[in-house]
């Protein structure tokens, strides 16, 4: 199984989750297939997490499982390729489908410049269908090579490729909204959010959190094992 | 004037000596050490944050290993394999460089260009260690400072050169240190290849 079939898979299984996650709070209900542990962990007043609610996650909704990683990606940045394909899964596996822990994703474009229309255009897909972000990440992910070095216009013309090729989304109107604009306020949340907390230009940057308190911060090459003992959940 | 190794009877120079110098029980456990140290400088300086929360927090002892255990290439992180074969490469070499360093001490007069090469080596690793395309690596704190730190995506291996030159500088490092030690003697036998 690839890596975007894995992510496609688990954000299926865990759409419950996923569909709660738009931060209305309308559906903060456990995905289904997940325990989460009674007595949340809760999330302390922590730069990292400033506007945590309107983003993309797995697992049970942020603050209410005992673990939480926040994650600073950048699409560009081939570190976070290889987190992805690496730990991502087994942090799925093991810490989010037994409610052990949240992953949440935050855009943070500060490596290759295509990677900041890539967050843009991941914002815009994350309003459409909160599910299908995980495909496009993946997709940038595997194909990094093919975005290099292109401009604003080429990254926006490519998305909209894979989006209708690979997606249900209606992709024109959706890159459409990224290049215009429209999610400026939701890319620069996150990257005020990366800045205050500390992240500076490294990517991965993960901020761990354990029942309510901050743990410390990780960077760069990052193993499961890592974040697993780090957590102690 | 220093020299460079272009010759086939200058890396057996260097090959002889490092083999004679490492046989020697000691040497060779210093360099082992050196080594060591080195790599987790090397891993160790690019999450000081997490090696500081291992080392100090409330964890279970198994937990505080996992952590430390965790940042070196091929026992947990998420390195590319080139690149953490690169930094373990470069550890080795520090090790047996320095392990060269100290037996020319104990034994020999050194010259400063001799012994240089072993601190830029050391520091080229740092700075090479990480991927400093993604911010990962000390290089780019460093060039942050004199607001460069944007250069490194310029470069075409995304950093890694920095550990290669690291390499280069100390395998010359090590043939300039062979080189002060032509004509002499490793417990009995000479230096130079026979």
């Amino acid at each position: 199984m690839d890596r975007r079939t894995f992510l496609a898979t688990t954000a299926a299984g865990l759409g419950g989750g996923l569909a709660g996650c738009t931060g209305s709070g309308e559906d903060g209900t456990t995905a289904p297939g997940t325990t989460s542990p009674p007595g949340g962990g809760g999330l302390p007043d922590h730069a990292a997490v400033d506007g945590i609610q309107t983003q993309p996650y797995l697992g049970p909704p942020p603050g209410e499982a005992p673990g939480t990683i926040v994650a600073f990606e950048d699409p560009s940045c081939p570190t976070c390729a290889a987190f992805d394909f690496r730990v991502v899964p087994e942090i799925t596996s093991n810490l989010v489908e037994p409610g052990r822990a949240t992953f949440v994703l935050r855009g943070y474009p500060v490596i290759y410049p295509w990677g900041e229309p890539a967050s843009h255009a991941l914002e815009a897909v994350y309003e459409a269908d909160a599910a299908a972000v995980w495909d496009l990440l993946a997709h940038y992910f595997d194909v990094q090579r093919e975005y290099e070095g292109t401009d604003p216009a080429g990254v926006y013309d490519m998305t909209e490729t894979f989006l209708a090729e690979e997606t249900d989304l209606d992709a024109t109107a959706v890159v459409d909204r990224a290049r215009a604009g429209g999610v400026e306020d939701a890319v620069r949340t996150d990257l005020d959010a990366g800045k205050a907390a500390g992240a500076g230009r490294t990517t991965p940057h993960l901020f761990l959190f354990s029942d309510g308190e901050y743990l410390t911060k990780a960077a760069g090459s990052i193993s499961y094992r890592v974040i697993e003992s780090t957590l102690g959940v | 004037m220093v020299g460079l190794p272009t010759r086939g009877g200058d890396w057996r120079l260097l090959g002889r000596t490092l083999r004679l110098v490492l046989a020697i029980p000691g040497y060779a456990l210093f360099g082992a050490v050196v080594a060591a140290l080195a790599l987790s400088l090397f891993v160790f300086s690019q999450n000081l944050a997490l090696v500081s929360f291992a080392l100090q927090a409330p964890l279970a002892p198994g937990d505080r290993i996992d952590i430390l255990l965790g940042l070196y290439p091929f026992l947990g992180t998420s390195f590319e394999p080139a690149t953490g074969a690169l930094l373990v490469v470069v550890a080795l070499l520090v090790g047996a460089d320095i392990a060269l360093v100290a037996y020319h001490l104990r034994e020999h007069d050194l010259r400063a260009a001799e012994s240089g090469g072993s601190v830029v080596g050391v520091v080229l690793g740092v700075l090479g260690a990480g991927c400093a395309a993604c911010g990962s690596a000390v290089l780019v704190g460093v060039l942050s400072l004199v607001g460069a730190g944007g250069l490194v995506t310029a470069l075409p291996l995304e950093g890694l050169e920095f550990t290669l030159l690291a390499v280069l500088v100390l395998v010359l490092s090590m043939y300039w240190l062979a080189e002060g030690m032509r004509g002499g003697e490793v417990r009995g036998c000479p230096v130079d290849p026979p």
